[in-house]
């Protein structure tokens, strides 16, 4: 940021008491680097995320797939005449499912085979967590880069919205 | 086959069969054998594009743990494209590799084949000659793509300045479709063409 002011010919403010009507605005324009260098370095950092995971996602935490809940289809239900999306066979009385926090429906033995390979769900991709501490630490920071992206835009707005 | 990939194809089959771009001739699906581990695809080029007016055959092999991995797709139709091999065929396309979900079908596949042949991604390109066309040389591009589309896939527009180019190659004793491609990836530039087949 030196070069910021070296350009404009600004001292920061030094020696001046009082506070310069330009002031806040220059407080902005600095938060705004700052979130854009730490975007920079997040974008980095997930790059390398990526590549160590080959672009694949690795599959759902086991403890999370054993802890869905099993749902048996009830009578009301199979008359609706939904299908699981991975067999596209329609669920009929009795059969075990189990439902996504996305809300999306499955048989017990389509999905628990899914979330082996891959942690998503299968029509939405709502992620589950994973065993894998690296594909944990990346999904960390695309969340706050994706934080960040929206502080920026509030920031921006604020400044020329 | 498992039973499962097996029985989802049988299903998948009757819902392409019955889709309503079947009925508007934008994809098709059809079995080569009764075991349903192989089928033959065939889509439409989109409208607006250097790919409309002509038809495009696709290779689609089921593995044994389909749906629970992507179904595996090449073009039979030779076609000139950033993100399909001008020699193989080969596709890059991401849900085709590892962004497959189990809940893609023959249908969302096809019609993901056709949204590539409207919008390519050259960033991230299996042809790399096409893609670097593409980006460098756009015109010269869409010229290329709409040619061969026209020889391979029964597209309406002919060029002539490029068959006679093709023809003076054929009488230097090269193959048409050997000639075709030199001539496409050198930018239809008959002298640099005809170096590079020497080479
Ligand atoms: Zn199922
Ligand atoms: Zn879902």
């Amino acid at each position: 940021m030196a070069s910021y002011f070296d350009e404009h010919d600004m001292s920061n403010g030094e020696g001046s008491a009082q506070p310069r009507p330009d002031q806040s605005l220059l407080l902005r324009i600095l938060e705004m680097a700052r979130l854009l260098q730490e975007e920079m370095d997040v974008e980095i950092v997930s790059d390398l995320g990526f590549m160590s995971v080959s672009g694949k996602a690795p599959p759902a935490s086991k403890k999370v797939v054993e802890e869905l809940e099993t749902k048996l289809i009830s009578p009301a239900s199979a008359c609706l005449g939904k299908q699981c999306a991975i067999c596209l066979v329609s669920f009929v009385e009795e059969d075990e499912t189990k439902v996504l926090p996305c809300n999306h429906q499955f048989h017990s033995v389509c999905i628990v085979t899914w979330l082996k390979q891959v942690n998503s769900c299968p029509i939405c991709r709502y992620e589950l967590p994973t065993d894998d501490p690296n594909y944990e630490e990346m999904r960390k920071h695309k969340a706050r880069a994706k934080q960040r992206e929206y502080e920026q835009e509030t920031l921006h707005n604020s400044m020329f919205g | 086959m498992t039973n499962i990939a097996e029985a989802r194809i049988r299903r998948e089959f009757k819902e392409v069969v019955k889709s309503d771009e079947v009925a508007a001739c934008n994809i098709k699906v059809e079995l080569v054998n009764d075991t349903f581990n192989e089928l033959r695809g065939e889509i439409a080029g989109p409208p607006d594009t250097p790919y409309a007016g002509g038809q495009f055959h696709l290779e689609i092999k089921i593995p044994e743990t389909y749906p629970f991995n992507p179904p595996i797709v090449k073009f039979l139709t030779k076609i000139w494209h950033p993100n399909i091999s001008s020699v193989t065929g080969a596709i890059c396309l991401d849900i085709l590799k590892d962004q497959w979900a189990a809940a893609m079908t023959l249908r969302t596949v096809l019609l993901s084949l056709q949204a590539l042949l409207a919008a390519a991604e050259p960033d991230d390109p299996q042809d790399a000659v096409v893609a670097q066309q593409y980006k460098e040389n756009h015109s010269i591009f869409e010229k290329t793509a709409r040619h061969w589309t026209a020889v391979y896939a029964g597209g309406p527009k002919s060029y002539p300045d490029l068959d006679s180019k093709i023809l003076s190659l054929k009488t230097m004793g090269f193959e048409e479709h050997q000639a075709r491609a030199a001539l496409s990836s050198k930018g239809w530039d008959l002298e640099r063409a005809t170096e590079y087949l020497i080479n």
